[in-house]
């Protein structure tokens, strides 16, 4: 299945390898790259992407943030977190904002194709490191 | 012949990252990746890699130990830092530890090439503010770096500074031993000391000190959503 990704990270060589992971698969396509929340926000208006994957930490606006905007201005937009906050908290806040999916960078090149494939098909994918998410219904490493 | 490079960081998804930016560049190949500083260490003594480029906040055994290690093994070893931080006292650490090249991690696309270039040619590398620091240094303390705001604590050992990174990120003694392939009992004596050098009465005392001194680097999350509207009193 085609799927065209947006990668919002301040980091440019995570940028890279996260575009190298995701590119290896067949079909799959970064159409844009994004460096803060105020951009990806820019760029989802005009690339229409089908999957963003979305750090949390960065200048002018967070991933957060961004992520609340896009529910309102791109609802078909599916938001998948990718970011080193190995918390269960801030993975609830993600879902809170809208993400459909939340992802630790230490571990992205293990769930990130898995997350992606379940996001665009609008489930639920969150992985922690090997802990489930506090007062979520959905599992470590599950998608639902 | 290809120049060989040896890439150590604990995020797989940065060393893809890094990978793809360095084997743009003919003539240099990626001999081999670690994902810890202690991995990284028995890897650039297997394959005896031309650069080795090692991310200061590894786990096991930090950045700056592994560069310490590594020269003190071998000083031909040619080491590039690369760091989320460049303040004065990690760049006074990194220069200390004997590394060549010096390279801010949100600047890697754009200096981590020219940085491998530069030891390629015998040359250093280092940020503005590195070199702006050591002008600094030589200008007011007659050839060395201002040491004014270091903390004047006792000196570790190298397997101190060690056993100290794995107690602050949580290892039990018995752990760290396994890890160092020490006795339990060795691991106990080396605790003691640390904490007797240091004065400290915690654990949690041992943690801050890692923090501090760069041993162990934490993240610190964004600020909580604050609420936009008015709340019920």
């Amino acid at each position: 299945m085609a799927i065209r990704i947006l990668v919002v990270d301040d980091h440019p060589v995570v940028r890279q390898g996260l575009k190298t992971l995701l590119e290896g698969r067949d079909g799959w396509e970064v159409i844009g790259e994004a460096s803060d929340g105020a951009e990806a926000l820019e760029k989802a208006k005009y690339l229409n992407p089908d999957v963003m994957v979305l750090d949390v930490t960065m200048p002018k606006m967070n991933g957060l943030e961004a992520c609340r905007l896009l529910r309102k201005e791109t609802p078909q937009l599916e938001i998948l977190f990718v970011t080193q906050h190995d918390s269960p908290q801030m993975m609830r806040e993600a879902l809170d904002a809208g993400a459909r999916g939340y992802v630790v960078k230490s571990n992205a090149a293990r769930d990130l194709l898995a997350a992606v494939e379940a996001v665009s098909q609008h489930r639920i994918f969150t992985a922690l490191n090997g802990r489930d998410a506090a007062g979520s219904n959905t599992n470590s490493g599950v998608h639902l | 012949m290809k120049l060989r490079i040896l890439l150590a960081d604990d995020h797989e998804i940065v060393r893809r990252g890094l990978r793809a930016l360095l084997e743009r560049h003919e003539g240099w190949e990626v001999c081999g990746e670690a994902s810890d500083g202690r991995e990284a260490f028995e890897k650039a003594l297997e394959l005896k890699p031309d650069v080795v480029i090692v991310d200061i906040g590894m786990p096991n055994l930090n950045g700056l130990d592994t560069t310490r290690q590594l020269l003190q093994h071998d000083p031909h070893f040619k080491v590039i830092v690369l760091t989320i931080t460049d303040s004065d006292q990690v760049i006074r650490e990194a220069l200390d530890a004997g590394a060549r090249g010096f390279v801010l991690k949100s600047d890697a696309a754009r200096d981590l090439v020219s940085a491998v270039e530069a030891l390629q040619n015998k040359r250093m590398f280092f940020t503005p503010r590195v070199n702006d620091l050591v002008l600094a240094g030589f200008l007011e303390k007659g050839h060395s770096i201002s040491r004014n705001e270091a903390p004047k604590l006792p000196t570790l050992t190298a397997r101190e500074r060690e056993i100290t990174q794995l107690l602050a990120e949580g290892n039990s003694s018995k752990e760290v031993a396994s890890l160092l392939n020490l006795s339990t009992k060795t691991v106990e004596t080396h605790r003691s000391n640390i904490m007797r050098k240091l004065s400290f009465h915690s654990i949690r005392d041992l943690v801050v000190y890692a923090i501090k001194n760069n041993l162990i680097q934490i993240e610190i999350p964004p600020p909580p959503k604050t609420p936009t509207g008015p709340t019920a009193a």
